[in-house]
């Protein structure tokens, strides 16, 4: 077992975000996890992670306790993703940027800037190395944090909504990308999406979140046949078809 | 004898914090509602502090008359640099802002040192000047220091009210708590801005215009009021108009901390005690509050925002 | 040894750049051999030490995106005790200025570590009051001299004396100061190569990125604002052997601590060369002007109200700096 989320409970004020979550995620495994807007995905990736302090609960991580430690340690141990909302502003170009995350594997830029070049290469993002990333539009930057989070070498990677906002055309693409990184790389991968038509062809194992809960979980094809589920989704159940 | 010193001691403090307060309450507003600290606002104060001088000195007039001059110079002065200088700086980074608030403060600083040189120039005459009160038995106050106190709570209480009451008020409020909200509400953030620096900018020269009565004035005096307006405000809360008030209050008796340290070694008749040179540290406390309130509450007593 | 490599290595800048800088080193080395007036001298050493400040600013406040505007207290500390050092005990400049910034760097993790979990302008008026702590305690020190401050008398020390940096012509002072500023450029482009340079630019990006790339911002912030405090304190000590007159109002101002922020924010904050170009804009101009117009004119003030209204003028049109204002001439000109 990778990753092993055990009864997380997580309240902002008085508002419960997350409700006795537990799920597993397997080594070389590639988890979807879905639900509507506002189920808790984002703060359950902000929870393992250590973005935010959980309320109750436990995050065990490689057979380890981290649910206490702070996020750059759990970095260190292996632990990358991208964020949902992200907004480049400084002056970094892609390349440069890469290395910040190779950095978290050696202290030489020599080796830093080869292992970052080489990560750019299998995502497909070399023709970009020179862009500065503040002047790539959003989606195309949420792709370069992807590269940076795998040249961090993790063992396994959250990837939150990578493809909003991209064209099918480029939802190919990304699909490309992230079974690239999974299948070739040996990356395990959680994948937060609304895009279905992506976490359903890809995902091995789906798990679905609901106002703070896991209401289901199992193979695709099982999971948008539960009642349950569809229920979940029935104000938005337009999306699932839209986006299929 | 010691409790008597305490007693003066803390009256004193609190009577300059209700100056304080005033001179820190546009400070507050300004930052409360675009969230831009102004370096300049010492210097604003300084402008108010040399209305009130000069308005005396050239018209033979009591210088508390000329609050309403110091107030309406105040409020011009707070919407040309709205509109002419901080909007642009607005759109930069923090830094800029930063130093564009300082670019403005030498700015005016210099201007005043060429105008009016750099001597100490203190009011001579007025209804107030020269006399003092006995209140609590035995502690003397000056009549300046007693008048400028009530006019500022007056003026405090005036502002508090206009923010709270007004309809104008409440939109400016709302701006602070959510500026996109506002604006999707038919609210003008520009023009929430500017009012934000006329009301700040005419509060702080009011202040000016009361400290005057018996603070010298020279072209220096507002770095010093700078800060202890940025205590105030990180003690308050950034953004809190009632915050403002009490840790006005708190602000102007840490600066009367020597005072206090007389009375307890008055108290106490330890001999150290009264080598320490406390008078010189009378400011460095403002510092060091400043610095652990940060640490410990960085919303502030009264936190508002955030 | 990839560390120096890294300081050597200008291979990643536009070539007309590395030609540039060239032949303003160049310049540099045979400026006291031209006939400039001995005003121009002293402006030049002037230049050549608030350069050094800005580059160690830029670091933190550059590369990093803290504005730290206290930088003033370690010039303090770097001054006040190679300054004391001489006076009391006749300790050599060459033992006292790396002892100065031990002190620096020592107080700058003890401050350094509460300041850093500030943010923003909360940040900045903390470093601020934490200078101005430093400056009221020195203007009562009897130790180190109080409010009147220290003098060192040429006349105890027969110039030149290269151990206690005691010189009566200029030009010593300048080729010193030109080893310094050279040394500087290299430390800087080391950082600026290092896993920590990369680190801080991500930091200023975005800090919860940087967290999540296993980025310890904390310490990388206090680490980073030890090094600009090292830079500062060094050249705060070479400042003092140059004036021989120092005092907390003078050196540890406010004014100081913007100024320095100044430089490197004029020129362009976050890039190598943008606190040299402040300086080198910055400086001069500020000298001339109370030259010309403060003193030949009697116009008290006149001076510091022109800079005033030109740091004004800059900061509302191009927060990024004359180095801003190039990069987008430069991109105008390259774009199709």
């Amino acid at each position: 077992m990778l990753l092993k989320v055990d009864g997380l409970i997580k309240d902002f004020g008085g508002l419960r975000a997350l409700d006795s979550v537990s799920f597993e995620v397997r080594e070389h495994e590639l988890v979807g996890l879905i639900g509507p807007n506002g189920a808790g995905k984002t703060t359950l990736f902000n929870c393992i992670s250590g973005h935010v302090p959980v309320t109750k609960g436990k995050i065990l991580f490689d057979g380890k306790d981290i649910t206490e430690l702070p996020p750059h340690q759990r970095a260190k141990l292996g632990l990358a993703r991208t964020f949902q909302v992200y907004a480049a502003q400084g002056d970094l170009n892609v390349l440069e940027y890469t290395m910040v995350g190779a950095f978290l594997r050696t202290n030489g830029r020599t080796k830093a800037r080869d292992i970052a070049l080489e990560t750019l290469k299998e995502l497909d993002l070399l023709p970009w190395k020179e862009r500065k990333v503040s002047e790539i539009p959003v989606p195309g930057q949420k792709l370069v944090t992807m590269a940076v989070a795998v040249a961090t070498n993790p063992k396994i990677l959250l990837l939150d909504e990578v493809a909003a906002g991209l064209n099918p055309q480029e939802i190919g693409w990304v699909k490309g990308i992230i079974s690239h990184i999974h299948k070739d790389l040996g990356i395990t991968t959680v994948l937060i999406e609304h895009v279905m038509a992506l976490v359903m062809d890809i995902s091995e194992r789906v798990v679905v979140l609901d106002a703070g809960r896991v209401i289901k979980e199992g193979r695709p094809q099982e999971v948008v046949n539960d009642p349950a589920v569809i229920k979940a989704y029935l104000g938005e159940s337009f999306r699932l078809e839209e986006t299929r | 004898m010691a409790s008597e010193v305490l007693l003066q001691a803390i009256v004193a403090g609190l009577l300059f914090g209700m100056v304080l307060s005033v001179v820190a309450l546009g400070l507050t507003i300004i930052f409360g509602v675009m969230d831009i600290v102004n370096f300049a606002h010492g210097e604003f104060l300084m402008i108010g502090m040399y209305t009130g001088l000069l308005v005396s000195q050239y018209t033979g007039a009591d210088p508390l008359f000329a609050l309403p001059v110091a107030a309406v110079i105040g409020g011009l002065l707070g919407y040309l640099c709205y509109w002419l200088f901080v909007r642009l700086l607005l759109r930069g980074p923090m830094l800029a802002q930063l130093l564009g608030t300082f670019g403005l403060m030498l700015f005016l600083r210099n201007l005043a040192l060429l105008l009016f040189g750099s001597e100490d120039r203190s009011i001579q005459k007025g209804i107030l000047v020269g006399k003092s009160v006995v209140i609590f038995g035995s502690c003397v106050v000056p009549s300046t220091k007693l008048g400028a106190a009530v006019l500022a709570v007056l003026a405090f209480l005036g502002t508090y009210l206009f923010i709270e009451k007004t309809k104008i008020g409440k939109a400016l409020q709302a701006t602070a708590i959510n500026p996109h909200a506002a604006r999707f509400m038919g609210i003008s953030t520009d023009r929430m801005n500017a009012l934000a620096w006329v009301i700040g900018g005419a509060g702080v020269t009011v202040a000016g215009g009361l400290l005057v009565n018996f603070w010298a004035v020279n072209p220096y005096v507002g770095l010093l009021f700078t800060m202890l307006a940025f205590t105030i405000v990180a003690l308050g809360g950034f953004g809190s108009v009632p915050g403002a008030f009490f840790a006005g209050l708190i602000v102007g008796i840490i600066t009367e901390f020597p005072g206090i340290w007389d009375a307890i070694s008055l108290w106490t008749g330890w001999n150290w005690m009264y080598k320490v040179p406390m008078i010189s540290f009378k400011y460095t406390w403002v510092y060091l509050a400043y610095f652990l309130i940060m640490l410990i509450t960085p919303k502030g007593l009264f936190g508002w925002k955030r | 040894m990839e560390a120096i490599r890294n300081a050597l290595d200008f291979k990643d800048l536009p070539r007309s750049e590395v030609y540039l800088s060239w032949a303003v080193a160049l310049f540099l080395i045979i400026f006291p051999l031209l006939p400039f007036s001995s005003f121009a001298m002293a402006t030049m050493i002037q230049f050549l030490i608030f350069a050094v400040y800005g580059m160690g600013w830029n670091t933190i406040g550059g590369y990093g995106g803290q504005v730290d505007l206290g930088k003033a207290q370690y010039v303090g500390i770097g001054a006040y005790t190679t300054t004391v050092a001489l006076i009391r005990w006749d300790i050599p400049f060459w033992v006292s200025m790396p002892l100065g910034m031990a002190i620096s760097v020592l107080w700058s993790f003890m401050i350094g570590y509460p300041l850093f979990k500030l943010k923003g302008h909360y940040f900045a008026i903390a470093t601020i009051a934490t200078s101005l702590v430093l400056k009221d305690l020195f203007e009562v020190w009897g130790f180190v001299g109080a409010a009147r401050g220290l003098h060192i008398s040429p006349v105890k020390y027969p110039p030149p004396d290269f151990l206690r940096l005691i010189f009566k012509e200029d030009v010593y002072y300048y080729y010193l100061l030109l080893g310094f500023f050279f040394l500087a450029v290299f430390v800087m482009n080391w950082f600026r190569h290092s896993a920590l340079g990369y680190r801080l630019r991500c930091i200023k990006d975005n800090e919860e990125v940087a967290k999540a790339l296993g980025i310890n911002v904390h310490w990388a912030k206090i680490k980073t604002y030890a090094l600009a405090t090292a830079y500062v304190s060094a050249m705060g000590s070479v400042h003092a052997m140059y004036i021989k007159n120092i005092e907390p109002e003078d050196t540890m101002s406010l004014d100081i601590s913007v100024l320095i922020a100044l430089m490197a924010m004029l020129g362009g904050a976050g890039s190598l060369w943008g606190p040299i170009i402040g300086a080198a804009v910055l400086v001069p101009m500020k000298s001339y002007l109370k030259e010309w117009m403060g003193a030949k004119m009697g116009l008290i003030g006149i001076d510091l109200i022109i800079y005033g209204f030109i740091i004004m003028v800059i900061a509302a049109v191009e927060p990024k700096g004359l180095w801003g204002l190039y990069e987008r001439w430069k991109g105008k000109r390259s774009a199709p």
